[in-house]
C-alpha cells in the first residue's frame, strides 16, 4: 500500500462525449456481470467464498488485480518518478519471490487445510485469540484500506476533472455495493479480471507514446542521473541512491519481511488462490500470477521514469509539466495523471480515467469482499450467532457488505476531514502487516510453536513496529519517542520498522512457544510442513508442476535483475 | 446468446469490441477522435476483442457451473 498525498492544485482535463460514453459502458458492464452471478449465488460460501469453483486463469489474474488498487497504480508510477529504475525491487525483488514461496510452500496448508480465510488457518494452527486478533485487525484494516481508497478517487476525480467530491464517492461506491451484493466474491473477482485488462490495455498506449516522445530507454538514460536508471549498482550505501537503503536493508526489509509478509499471509490475496478448483490450481495460481507480475513495471513504473525525465532540460521542448506539492518540490503522486492528461487525447483519454477509475473500485471490491468474508466467518459466526442455517449467514453476508460499503464511505469523509489520517492508517497498518510473516513461518514449519508463542509474538512484534517507529526519523515523519536516528527516506524508514518488527515477533514466538506447551502432532497434520503429505505432481507435465514453473519464474526475475542491475 | 453472456472471455472480449467501436466510429464523425493515437488504440482493442470473445475457447469458461 502506498500513502497518498494531499491534491492542492489542478491539472485541467476535459472530458468529451465519447470519454463519458466509455465511463458508462464500463460501469454498465460492471453492474452487467454482477446481475449475472447474481443467480449462481445460493449459499453463504458461493457468496464469500465462490464455492471453490473458480478457473485458473481468472483466480490467478484477480490474484495480481486485487494489488492493482489505485494506490498502488498511482503510488508506483509515483515512485517511479521519486525513486527512479529502483522501484522495480517491488516487483523483482518482492512480489515474485513472494509469489512463488506461497504456490510453493504456503498454499498446500491453506487449501488443504479447508480454511475458508487466513484468520480460520491461525484459528487450526493455533487457536481462538490468535484467530481474534488477526480477524480484527484485518477487518479493521481493510474496511480503512477501502475507504481511503474511495477518498483519494474522489479528490483524484475533484482536482482532475472538477467532479463533485460528493457525487464521486457515492457513485464509485454505489456501483461496487451494487455489483458486489448482487455476486459477492465471484462478482467482485470477474469484474477484477476485466479491471485488469482495462488496466494493463489502457495504461500501455501511454507507456508507448510517452517513451517515443522521450527519445526511447537509451535517451531517458542519458538525460537522468544514473542511480534513478539502475536497479543495484547504486545500493551499495544509503548514501548513494535516492530511496537511501543499501541493499542488505532492501533484501531484507523489502524483499523477505515486507513482500513475503503481504502477498503470503494477506487474505485480500491468497482468498483468489483459496477459490481455485483444486489443490494444485490453488498452488499455481501465485505462480502463473507472477508472470504478468512481472512485467507490470512496463505499465507502473517506467511511466513514473519517463515522466522525471521528460521534467529534465535535455527534453524541456515536449512539453510536460507536472504540479508542485506546494512547498516547492514536484508531486510525484500526480505522475500518471499528468502523463495522461498530456498524451490521451479524447477517446483514449476517457480509457486512461476509466482505467484509473477501474483501480480503485478494484481496490475498493477486493477489500470490502475480504471484509466480508472475514468479519461473518471469523467473527459474526465465531463469537456472535453459532450454528445458525446457512442461509442466515448468506444474509448476514450480504448485509456486511452493504455495511463495509457505508463504512468505507464514512471513512472517506473523515480522510476527507483530517489529511493526516491517511498516513497514519497507513502506518497502524503496516505495524500489524510487517511481524505476520514470522507467526506464519513458524507456525508451518517449526510444530514446536505454540498457540501462545504466536499470539505473544504477534503482539510483541507490533509494538516492536510502532517503537522502531518512534525512534526513527523519515521526512519529518516518526521520531515521536525521540528522533535517535535519521532515515533518508520514508520508504527506508518503513523496511526498517517492519524489519525490526519481525525479528522481534519471531525471536517473541520462538521463545514463549520454549516455554509453553505445544499442540500434540495429531492435531497438527495438514498445517505443520513436516506432518504433512506433500502434493505429488510427478506424473504431470512440467507446466502443471508447481516447482518447474516456479524455478523459471526466479530465474527469467534473476535475468532482469542482471539486465537493469 | 444468454448462453454466451455466462462466458467471461466473451464479456470481456464484448466489452473490448465496444470500446474499440467508439474510438474507431467516433474518429470517423467526430473531429475530436480523428487522432492517430485513438485509432491505433481502437484497432488493438478490437484485435483483442475478438480473440477474447470469439477465439479462445480456454476462456470459454462459464461465469460458474
Amino acid at each position: 500500500m502506498r500513502p497518498f498525498q494531499t491534491f492542492s492544485y489542478s491539472i485541467d482535463m476535459r472530458l468529451h462525449i465519447a470519454d463519458y460514453l466509455i465511463i458508462v459502458v464500463y460501469f454498465l458492464f460492471v453492474i452487467g456481470v454482477g446481475f449475472i452471478i447474481k443467480k449462481k449465488i445460493k449459499t453463504s460460501n458461493d457468496f464469500l467464498t465462490s464455492g471453490r469453483n473458480i478457473p485458473l486463469w481468472i483466480t490467478s489474474l484477480a490474484f495480481i488485480s486485487a494489488n492493482l488498487g489505485a494506490q498502488e497504480v498511482l503510488g508506483m508510477v509515483a515512485s517511479g518518478a521519486k525513486y527512479g529504475i529502483m522501484t522495480v525491487h517491488f516487483y523483482w525483488v518482492g512480489a515474485i519471490f513472494a509469489m512463488v514461496f506461497l504456490g510453493v510452500f504456503m498454499m498446500p496448508f491453506y487449501y488443504g487445510s479447508r480454511a475458508r480465510s487466513v484468520p480460520e488457518f491461525l484459528k487450526l494452527r493455533f487457536d481462538e485469540k490468535t484467530r481474534g486478533l488477526n480477524a480484527i485487525s484485518f477487518a479493521v484494516m481493510t474496511v480503512f484500506s477501502s475507504g481511503i481508497s474511495l477518498y483519494a478517487l474522489a479528490k483524484l476525480l475533484e482536482v482532475i476533472l472538477h467532479w463533485d467530491f460528493d457525487v464521486s464517492i457515492w457513485m464509485a461506491a454505489g456501483i461496487v455495493m451494487i455489483y458486489t451484493f448482487l455476486g459477492g466474491l465471484t462478482s467482485a473477482v470477474y469484474n477484477e479480471v476485466l479491471q485488469f485488462f482495462l488496466i494493463v490495455l489502457g495504461l500501455s498506449p501511454l507507456v508507448v507514446v510517452a517513451l517515443h516522445d522521450a527519445g526511447g530507454w537509451a535517451n531517458i538514460k542519458e538525460v537522468l542521473q544514473p542511480e534513478l536508471t539502475h536497479a543495484w549498482k547504486y545500493m551499495g550505501s544509503a548514501d548513494t541512491n535516492p530511496m537511501g537503503i543499501n541493499f542488505m536493508s532492501l533484501i531484507f526489509g523489502l524483499g523477505f519481511v515486507m513482500s513475503f509478509g503481504y502477498w503470503c499471509t494477506d487474505f485480500l490475496v491468497v482468498q483468489r488462490a483459496m477459490m481455485a478448483k483444486n489443490m494444485n490450481a490453488a498452488q499455481r495460481t501465485p505462480i502463473i500470477a507472477a508472470i504478468p507480475k512481472m512485467f507490470m513495471p512496463l505499465i507502473v513504473v517506467l511511466p513514473g521514469v519517463i515522466a522525471i525525465a521528460l521534467l529534465q532540460p535535455a527534453l524541456a521542448s515536449k512539453g510536460f509539466t507536472m504540479p508542485s506539492d506546494g512547498k516547492g518540490g514536484i508531486d510525484y503522486t500526480m505522475a500518471l495523471p499528468s502523463l495522461i492528461s498530456h498524451y490521451y487525447p479524447t477517446g483514449v483519454l476517457g480509457v486512461g480515467i476509466t482505467a484509473l477509475i477501474a483501480s480503485f473500485m478494484s481496490g475498493m471490491a477486493g477489500n470490502v469482499t475480504a471484509f466480508n468474508s472475514v468479519f461473518t466467518f471469523d467473527i459474526y459466526q465465531s463469537y456472535f450467532v453459532k450454528h445458525k442455517s446457512d442461509r442466515h449467514y448468506l444474509i448476514v453476508g450480504k448485509v456486511v457488505t452493504v455495511a463495509g460499503i457505508l463504512l468505507s464511505i464514512v471513512t472517506a469523509y473523515i480522510a476527507k476531514s483530517f489529511n493526516n489520517i491517511n498516513d497514519f492508517l497507513q502506518l497502524v497498518f503496516s505495524f500489524v502487516n510487517g511481524p505476520l510473516f514470522a507467526t506464519f513461518l513458524l507456525g508451518m514449519f517449526w510444530k514446536r510453536t505454540t498457540s501462545n508463542g504466536a499470539f505473544f509474538g504477534l503482539l510483541a512484534g507490533t509494538i516492536a513496529a510502532a517503537v522502531t517507529h518512534g525512534l526513527t526519523l523519515a521526512e519529518a515523519k516518526g521520531g515521536w519517542i525521540y528522533p535517535l536516528y535519521e532515515i533518508q527516506s520514508g520508504m527506508g524508514q518503513a523496511f526498517i520498522v517492519a524489519s525490526f518488527s519481525w525479528i522481534v515477533n519471531f525471536v517473541t514466538t520462538i521463545v514463549v512457544s520454549l516455554f509453553t506447551k505445544p499442540k500434540p502432532d495429531s492435531e497438527l497434520v495438514g498445517l505443520v510442513y513436516s506432518l504433512t503429505e506433500k502434493p505429488s505432481y510427478h506424473q504431470d507435465k512440467w507446466y502443471l508442476r508447481v516447482v518447474p514453473l516456479g524455478l523459471i519464474l526466479l530465474a527469467v526475475t534473476i535475468i532482469l535483475n542482471i539486465i537493469f542491475f | 446468446m444468454y448462453k454466451k453472456l455466462n462466458n467471461l472471455g466473451f464479456v470481456i472480449g464484448t466489452f473490448f469490441i465496444i470500446i474499440s467501436l467508439i474510438l474507431l466510429i467516433g474518429g470517423l464523425l467526430s473531429d475530436a477522435l480523428d487522432n492517430t493515437l485513438d485509432y491505433y488504440t481502437g484497432f488493438s482493442f478490437l484485435i483483442f476483442g475478438f480473440l477474447m470473445a470469439f477465439f479462445n475457447r480456454k476462456n470459454d469458461t462459464p461465469l460458474r457451473d
